[in-house]
């Protein structure tokens, strides 16, 4: 499955890397898989990410990752 | 520090308090009287939150030391309502939905009615000058000043003889 | 009341009943953050440093604590030892060291007016004689606080532990640029060079406060068994609780926060500044203390929203398509790193489709305090040099500044900058109600202008909780954890009265602390109207399923024969159609005899959706003074369902103002040494009733059909077009482009007399 790393975290995390190709049951898989690649990033993925499975924002981690084709990594976006 | 003995009329009922020399008449509601609907927003008269009527002359109350009260008249945002019955100010603040936050109401409150005991009928523009006292974030003034007119016309309606 | 007047088939949703804590707000009963008072309260202040930039080198407390009446004293000595851990604040994130420092200085003050030491006396007058007894030795350091100066070269490095994030490969050298974030796609050098008509310039803005009346103020009780409360004002109580836990080394369940009602945030109490001050001012005491900011004090060390340096550069056809843009901001980020950089390069164009951009975005770290979020944290500026260069390539090819905008506007479907597709988004429909806005074709008197500009605001979910419970008259309580801060009261109550279908007046609801429900994240991002009230709405359903059960085992039906409506249960089951059980009868049959009524429901809801805006402004210029007055203005909104428009409308008005005022007037005043010279309302000059009119709203109104009530969150993004509209309102106006915010008189008499 592709995943698209945006900024920060694609040179924060993954060497300047925006695409990824991992496989993952669920979003807690992904940030396992996520976690392998750059130890550390699982520490603030709880509160500085947020996923998108073909399109959609999903906050539960626990959403399965049967079918999906893209999952894109962002940040959470700070509101007021 | 020795303390001032004051003695003031308050929402119509006599009242009497210690202060220091140096305490502000919003101070002394505040934390003497447990007069708390008076706000501190900025304490230095710039944004009307503390806004009450002493001897029937709107004054922002973080200004005027508690010293001072000797012998006045005070009339905070508590005693606007007579009883449990709403002053049509405040019923048409609720109706407008003129308050977000809240924490600007009652200095609001008490400069509207204020203008309204001196001018039954203000424009739109009497209005915003004379609130321009009285820093409000939340809502950008629309709705406050259109339940003013409100209340204006409801107390003129009031005071016409049937 | 007024007259119902949704467009759908509800019965209380989108009307305007009287909020169900107005009366107390009228009258001045609420209590608000300053107002409360625990027995045998100590009162706290806070020594503050009179330095812009400095390392502490010893302060000496022995005066102050040797004063009579005083009780304690801390300084960041007393502070435990945190990780750096990342935590959530608001829906944004810091280092949890940053935090800590911000609240208390441990080895250099960042800024003027940055917390070095506190104490807790008998009297504030005991407590603030007692600051001046304490003795701090400062070694003064290099300042900073514009943005281009502390990205030069020999600049002062306010830490050395901050590298650059989001470049690769991370830099072995400390600097001021916390973070800088570049997306876009196509080809922009390519389309830009292609276009038929290119715009370029330069475009700032001040940082500015988010000037809520009420200053930050709390309680804290520390008691011997490690046990802490707290009552606090802020936009989320469960905030202060964890911020508090963290930051002291103390278990959540520790502390019980208690939501005092709030004096306005804006994003800017959804952080901490006292609570952990005053908690270790009340361990080391034995007695609850208060600690309250003065206005000064909010000014110099709380807030505020980031400054900007902005270069645009924007291409297009002949025909009015935005071919290419090519834009890099650099954002004030204060003394510690903020997550604006983020959502200001995501939102930037996310309301049009444009085929080739870049966006980068840096954030600068500067002897200012720390930047916070203050609504749609990071839009508003750099929309603000988007709709200004949009505004120029209609001038230059001579095309309506409405039809442009349609030409390029985003629709349901179209994916942002991420590649994320929008969702049901009504740019389209608010820039048509615009253009049928008899504002827009108004005439203009001499010396005015008519600025538009448009503006987006992703919005958020998050976790919420909700309890629904049936008292044994029948009546309904709510409770969530959510502060209200612009009468979501109103609007749970509402939600709950029509999803149960009783009467609005039979609802109320109540917040609670932290230890009576489960966790809510803050009231803040567009969220508490859609998420919260998502969580009262399945938790109204969930009883409505439970009695219904219990109607049926009365009626010994099955529950599938047993239907909900206005009467209360109704019997479907044949011949005993007639039967009806209204919820006070089920409330007072089945209390006692099942079991008490009640639900709760914790959501984290997806399908929140972006809002999007519109405002028109017309000013009028004084050419001999330059003074610039808002003469008419309106804003147009994509809302979704308004659940009570009155409080949908005032978070538009109250928006617009605020950008009326950060576009106008507002702006910190440093002087040399790098202290504030307006940490005060009246040289801090936000708008009075008398420099703005009525602001007009118009609602449009496209249902969400990811929320039972079609809600999208509207509090943040009003606050995002105003800059652009009133900046090209004057500019048309003067006769000549500002790009400068604040518009202050000075600068536009100016540009107005270049030769003068």
């Amino acid at each position: 499955m592709r995943i698209v790393v945006m900024p920060p975290f694609d040179n924060e995390f993954f060497g300047g890397k925006d695409r990824l190709d991992l496989e993952a049951g669920n979003l807690f898989g992904m940030v396992r898989e996520l976690d392998a690649l750059s130890p550390g990033f699982s520490d603030v993925a709880g509160v500085r990410a947020q996923f998108a499975i073909d399109g959609v924002v999903v906050p539960d981690w626990s959403t399965s990752l049967a079918g999906a084709s893209e999952v894109i990594l962002l940040p959470r976006v700070g509101g007021g | 520090m020795s303390k001032i003995h004051v003695t003031t009329t308050i929402n119509g009922d006599e009242s009497e308090f210690l202060c220091t020399p140096g305490e502000t008449l919003l101070d002394a509601l505040r934390n003497r009287l447990g007069l708390t609907g008076s706000k501190e927003g900025c304490g230095s008269g710039d944004c009307g939150a503390c806004t009450v009527v002493m001897d029937g002359q709107m004054v922002c109350s973080c200004l005027v030391l508690a010293a001072e009260a000797q012998g006045t008249t005070i009339d905070t945002v508590e005693g606007v309502a007579e009883g449990s019955e709403l002053h049509p100010v405040q019923q048409k603040f609720l109706e407008r939905g003129a308050l977000q936050c809240g924490f600007c109401t009652p200095g609001f409150i008490v400069a509207s009615k204020a203008l309204l005991d001196h001018n039954p009928d203000p424009s739109e523009t009497e209005i915003r000058y004379w609130l321009a006292g009285n820093l409000c974030r939340c809502t950008g003034y629309d709705k406050i000043v259109r339940a003013v007119q409100d209340a204006a016309a409801e107390l003129r309606q009031e005071r016409t003889p049937a | 009341m007024n007259a119902p007047e949704s467009k759908r088939a509800f019965r209380y949703v989108g009307t305007r009943p009287v909020r169900p804590d107005g009366v107390e707000k009228v009258t001045g009963k609420a209590i608000y953050g300053p107002d409360y008072q625990a027995a045998n309260m100590l009162h706290g202040a806070i020594l503050r440093s009179p330095h812009a930039h400095a390392r502490v080198r010893s302060i000496d407390t022995k005066k102050a604590e040797a004063l009579t009446g005083v009780k304690a004293v801390v300084t960041g000595a007393d502070f435990p030892t945190t990780e750096h851990i990342i935590m959530a604040v608001g829906e944004s994130s810091s280092d949890l060291v940053h935090l800590s420092r911000n609240c208390m200085a441990q080895d250099k003050v960042l800024y003027d007016g940055h917390a070095v030491a506190a104490v807790a006396a008998t009297s504030d007058e005991i407590a603030r004689e007692a600051l001046d007894l304490i003795e701090v030795d400062y070694e003064v350091l290099p300042h900073v606080l514009g943005i281009e100066e502390a990205l030069a070269d020999d600049a002062p490095v306010l830490h050395d532990d901050v590298f650059t994030k989001g470049v690769n490969p991370t830099p072995d050298k400390p600097s001021n640029a916390a973070m800088r974030v570049e997306m876009g796609k196509g080809d922009p050098e390519k389309a830009m060079a292609d276009a038929d008509v290119t715009v370029s310039g330069r475009y700032t803005c001040e940082a500015v406060h988010q000037g809520y009346i009420e200053p930050h103020a709390c309680v804290s009780a520390w008691d011997s068994d490690g046990q802490v409360r707290i009552w606090a004002s802020s936009q989320g109580h469960f905030a202060v609780r964890s911020l508090t836990a963290k930051i002291l080394l103390i278990s959540e369940a520790d502390i019980r926060v208690t939501p005092l009602e709030i004096g306005g945030g804006f994003g800017g109490k959804t952080t901490i500044y006292l609570e952990p001050v005053a908690t270790l001012l009340s361990k080391k005491s034995g007695r609850p203390v208060r600690l309250a900011m003065s206005r000064a004090e909010v000014f110099r060390a709380s807030g505020p929203a980031p400054g900007a340096v902005i270069d645009i550069t924007m291409g297009a056809n002949k025909d009015g398509m935005i071919t290419a843009v090519d834009m890099e901001f650099k954002y004030h980020a204060g003394a510690y790193p903020a997550i604006t950089a983020h959502s200001g390069a995501s939102s930037a164009l996310s309301h049009y489709t444009i085929e080739n951009s870049r966006v980068i975005g840096w954030e600068v770290l500067c002897n200012r305090p720390g930047t916070k979020a203050y609504r749609a944290p990071g839009a508003p500026q750099s929309i603000y040099a988007v709709e200004c260069a949009l505004d120029e390539i209609a001038e230059k090819l001579g095309m309506d500044k409405i039809e442009i905008r349609l030409k390029n506007a985003a629709r349901p479907g179209d994916p942002n900058i991420m590649g994320i597709p929008q969702g049901e988004i009504g740019y389209v429909e608010c820039l048509e109600a615009a253009r049928d806005h008899p504002h827009w074709s108004a005439p203009l008197g001499p010396n005015q202008g008519r600025g538009i500009a448009g503006g987006a605001w992703g919005n958020y979910g998050g976790p919420s909780t909700a309890q629904v419970s049936i008292a044994e008259d029948g009546t309904v309580l709510v409770t969530t954890g959510s502060p209200d801060i612009g009468g979501s009261r109103a609007a749970m109550a509402m939600m709950a009265a029509e999803t149960l279908q009783v009467p609005y007046e039979k609802v109320r609801v109540a917040i609670a602390d932290t230890s009576s429900i489960g966790y809510s994240m803050v009231t803040g991002g567009s969220r508490t109207t859609f998420a919260t009230g998502l969580a009262v709405t399945n938790a109204s359903n969930e009883i409505i399923e439970n009695l219904k059960g219990r109607a049926a085992n009365i009626w010994e039906v099955n529950a599938s024969e047993v239907a909900w409506g206005e009467e209360g249960a109704v019997c479907l089951a044949e011949g005993k159609t007639d039967e009806t059980m209204s919820l006070a009868a089920l409330a007072a049959r089945t209390t006692f005899m099942v079991g008490a009524i009640g639900a709760e429901s914790s959501v984290n809801p997806g399908g929140f959706l972006p809002g999007v805006g519109v405002h028109i402004c017309d000013t009028e210029v004084d050419p001999e003074t330059g003074h610039a007055k808002v003469v008419r203005y309106t804003a147009i909104q994509d809302v979704g369902q308004p659940i009570h428009p009155d409080y949908v409308e005032g978070q538009m008005q109250g928006g617009a103002v605020q950008g009326i005022g950060w576009a106008l007037n507002e702006a910190y005043l440093y002087n040399d040494k790098g202290c504030l010279d307006n940490p005060g309302f009246l040289d801090y000059r936000m708008p009075v009733a008398s420099d703005v009119p009525m602001i007009d709203t118009v609602m449009v109104e496209k249902f969400n059909p990811g929320h039972p009530y079609g809600i999208k969150g509207v509090g943040e993004v009003p606050i995002v077009p105003p800059l652009g509209a009133v900046a090209c309102s004057v500019s048309e106006a003067a006769g000549v482009r500002m790009r400068d915010l604040p518009l202050t008189p000075d600068r536009v008499h100016e540009a107005m007399h270049p030769d003068d």
